[in-house]
């Protein structure tokens, strides 16, 4: 149990924390909708309640044989919301890849300490009554299932088991780790439009060298910065002690560009824009793009933020997260930048992830 | 034979000749030159361009806002001339960011693989881009029927290069910034000879320093005929009207001359429908403007009248000018029978054309109706009379015109004539002039020696030798009975000789 306005670690995630977590997880995600805000949080808040805290261990704390399983939600939020968990969705997805592998998993993380996703993490682990390791394998949102920290050190993401809302599952079992999202996105529509994932069965040794440290907690800190409402510089200043993030502007919106463009088709998104005069500073006109998140950042035309880098924007009248959703021209916004994990800068991070996927063929800022 | 130029084609001009004169051009700078087109594919390709050089997007480079934003910014950054783009990817914001980074943006609704290969084609010859655009010019002047419309295709053409016709000083149509005299720029004038017509009218273009000189003269050449054509077809024009506004307004002065009809018209005859189609008004209150050369000859030539009415309707469309006699009837109507400032103003603004054309003005009182206008007219003319004294560009209204008017009636010319018959020995001598003059002082003083030599600036003595040799010619000005016949003939020669003297060789 924390105090409230506590920033720090913590060896346990209890109900009073779930708010913050939400938000925190919000943050690494600025795309997600509220539409399951309610839902989930009082649904793992009276989990915590009946099972007791989830113990929050770091990757080193456990012992390396530990068998340990990720867990996700993969398809959309929003049919998510239309169509609820049962609630033993994800535990039925371990189960089934412990009866495959005869094994028993020690621990669970996060396949993506973000979105929903570090929920229903946080949920496994009290339904399973083990640990949660503070480390995940994005370190914020990717839309694909295998960009994670753990492919790029050769892990497999299968055996994987995703169940659906519908009580279906499906079992995928595949030598090249790219083509599981693939097959996977065939399946998701007809179990119900999401599916509870579990993947990346390893041990917590291989995980000390391929997931990626102290991504849980650090949530559980953004998210209680955001719940502290406050005024948005100082909120923007003590983000970034946290997760390094700093304003690259503010301004206003000035246009919503909705384009059908061509775009390369690994990620299912419609590209469009957003045209943000600066106020204040040089005058700016930033340009940002979006996918299913924001993507790159132009500020009179010359790229000064790109994925991996996490983009977000911050409503300065409300003090808090602009989702994506929400954007109004006229809107008074600060566009912030945080710099995604060191892994992500590396070759083949960018290329998997970076601002070419999404079909800008410029390069990084920060690798110019 | 002059030689086409070989500079670098400028953006303007590329601008104005297909296929770029159909796209949406925002233009930072029309007269940056364009040396090299490159159709950019890629962004590495963009970042290769050389300066000056103008870029079409394409595949890749342009796959939707934010490429284009990138490539202006890249094109900022290369120095280049001109980013062209399909519509479907520029939008309003990227529009203001070309405003902001002063890169001109060009909209194209073409596929821009032909446009590239055009304007290719175009900056690598831009001898023949030009004589492109000075065909285009020439189907467009073609096409003009007035003057006001060549001198609009000509200014639209130069854009930053103002266009005027003038004529003797008065700009008759375009813009008249071109005549005036701006540092680093100079002024090119083609003559333009109106058919039949003895003087020349000037098309004058302001070209910037260092600017495209030889383009605009040949431009220039080439507007000419079509504004021969128009100047004449304008003055067919303006023949038919001046012929259907004298007709109009002998038919008002008809109505006003008629006994009225119906004696329950107290209120004098209404202004005829027909009057309004010409524009006119006649209401409460007008007040007729005469306009009347200084020394009469006749009925006016048609070109007089054409640039009369051109420097007098200037502003006053509607106000009419109807040749009458050997002058010009004009009239403002208005509620207010003392409300004048319109007319002051005309008035003001044509003080140079009237000097300009050795005329006078005369202004009537405000009359009501049709008969009132008709009245105002006879004043207008009256005080027209009175204003030649006063030569070239007075101006005399009626309302300051006393008895004096009458002597403005005398017919100086015929009474001259007089003279030369009856008084054949005094029109003979050498000093006629000064007997003449030295008679009418004495008259004008009646008969007062002192008062006459003082006006004349002559001791006494002469004065009284003058007259008795002007009584020798029979200018017995101290008998009763030829005293008023002489006194009228005096003040008609001295004027007369006045005018004479007065006049220019």
């Amino acid at each position: 149990m924390t105090q409230p306005g506590y920033v720090g670690a913590s060896s346990s995630i209890t109900a009073d924390d779930v708010p913050a977590f939400y938000e925190g997880a919000k943050f690494y995600s600025p795309a997600v909708g509220d539409a399951n805000k309610s839902s989930v949080n009082s649904w793992l808040a009276g989990l915590l309640d009946r099972n007791g805290p989830v113990p929050l261990l770091k990757v080193e704390g456990v012992p390396p044989e530990t068998p340990c399983v990720s867990v996700c939600v993969l398809g959309s939020g929003s049919a998510m919301a239309d169509l609820p968990p049962a609630g033993d969705e994800f535990e039925l997805a371990v189960r089934q890849i412990e009866r495959l592998q005869r094994v028993e998993f020690g621990a669970v993380y996060p396949l993506a300490a973000a979105t929903i996703s570090a929920l229903v993490a946080v949920v496994t682990a009290a339904q399973l009554r083990v640990p949660l390791l503070d480390a995940d394998g994005m370190g914020r949102a990717f839309a694909l299932i295998h960009h994670t920290s753990m492919h790029l050190s050769g892990v497999s993401p299968t055996p994987l088991a995703a169940v659906g809302p519908t009580g279906e599952s499906v079992l995928v079992e595949v030598p090249a780790g790219p083509r599981a999202d693939r097959m996977l996105r065939a399946n998701v529509d007809t179990v119900g439009g999401w599916a509870a994932l579990a993947a990346y069965p390893t041990t917590a040794g291989v995980l000390r060298r391929a997931a990626l440290p102290g991504t849980v907690s650090r949530i559980a800190n953004v998210g209680r910065l955001l719940l502290d409402r406050t005024d948005p510089d100082l909120l923007v200043t003590r983000l970034g002690a946290i997760t390094g993030c700093r304003r690259l502007a503010r301004g206003r919106i000035a246009e919503l560009e909705h384009l059908s463009r061509p775009s390369d088709v690994t990620i299912p998104a419609h590209p469009s824009s957003l045209v943000v005069d600066e106020v204040g500073g040089l005058g700016r006109q930033l340009r940002i793009e979006l996918r299913s998140e924001i993507v790159a950042v132009f500020a009179d035309g010359a790229l000064i933020a790109g994925a991996p880098d996490l983009m977000c924007l911050l409503d300065v009248s409300r003090g808090a997260l602009a989702t994506l959703d929400s954007l109004e021209p006229g809107d008074l916004i600060d566009v912030l930048v945080t710099p995604a994990d060191a892994v992500w800068y590396s070759p083949r991070g960018i290329e998997m992830v970076g601002m070419g996927s999404h079909g800008i063929p410029l390069a990084h800022p920060r690798r110019r | 034979m002059r030689h086409p130029s070989t500079l670098p084609i400028t953006l303007g001009e590329l601008a104005r000749i297909q296929p770029l004169a159909a796209a949406e051009p925002h233009l930072a700078d029309p007269a940056r030159k364009v040396e090299q087109v490159v159709l950019a594919e890629t962004f590495e390709r963009l970042r290769r361009c050389t300066p000056h050089g103008l870029v079409v997007l394409h595949n890749e480079a342009a796959t939707g806002g934010w490429s284009l934003a990138a490539a202006l910014h890249l094109a900022w950054e290369r120095n280049l001339s001109a980013v062209v783009v399909a519509r479907s990817v520029a939008g309003d914001s990227s529009v203001a960011l070309a405003e902001r980074l002063t890169m001109s943006l060009i909209v194209i609704d073409d596929d821009p693989i032909d446009v590239a290969l055009h304007l290719a084609g175009q900056v690598s010859a831009p001898a023949a881009a030009r004589a492109l655009r000075q065909a285009r010019l020439a189907e467009q002047l073609a096409e003009q029927t007035g003057i006001r419309g060549v001198l609009g295709v000509l200014n639209r053409e130069l854009q930053q290069v103002p266009v005027a016709l003038v004529m003797g000083g008065v700009v008759l149509g375009g813009q008249s910034a071109a005549l005036t005299e701006r540092p680093h720029v100079r002024q090119i004038e083609v003559e333009v000879h109106a058919p039949g017509e003895r003087s020349t009218a000037r098309l004058v273009a302001a070209v910037p320093v260092p600017g495209p000189a030889d383009q605009v003269e040949s431009l220039l050449r080439l507007a000419r005929p079509s504004l021969q054509a128009a100047w004449a077809q304008s003055r067919l024009d303006a023949a038919a009207r001046a012929a259907h506004e004298q007709a109009a307004f002998g038919l008002l002065r008809r109505l006003a001359g008629d006994p009225a009809p119906e004696p329950a018209e107290p209120a004098g005859v209404e202004a005829p429908g027909w009057a309004g189609e010409l524009g006119w008004q006649v209401g409460e209150a007008n007040r007729a403007v005469w306009l009347a050369p200084v020394r009469p000859a006749g009925e006016p030539a048609p070109e007089i009248t054409f640039m009369i009415r051109a420097s007098w309707q200037r502003g006053h469309t509607t106000w009419p000018l109807v040749a009458e006699g050997d002058g010009w009837i004009s009239w403002h109507s208005s509620a207010d029978p003392d409300d004048v400032t319109a007319l002051r103003r005309a008035l003001a603004g044509f003080r140079d054309s009237a000097v300009a054309h050795r005329l006078v003005i005369g202004v009537g009182r405000a009359h009501d109706g049709v008969a009132g206008l008709m009245r105002s007219v006879a004043e207008a003319r009256l005080a027209a009379h009175v204003a030649r004294e006063d030569g070239p560009g007075a101006v005399q209204w009626f309302d300051q015109v006393g008895a004096n008017a009458a002597l403005a009636w005398l017919p100086t010319t015929e009474i001259a004539q007089v003279a030369d018959l009856c008084l054949e020995d005094l029109m003979a001598a050498r000093d006629r002039a000064a007997l003449v003059q030295t008679v009418l002082a004495v008259l004008d003083a009646g008969g007062s020696l002192s008062q006459a030599s003082q006006q004349l600036g002559v001791h006494r003595n002469t004065v009284l030798a003058r007259l008795s040799r002007a009584r020798q010619f029979g200018l017995t000005y101290d008998e009763p009975g030829q005293r008023l016949a002489l006194h009228v003939l005096c003040y008609a020669l001295t004027s007369l000789w006045s005018d004479v003297t007065e006049a220019p060789s």
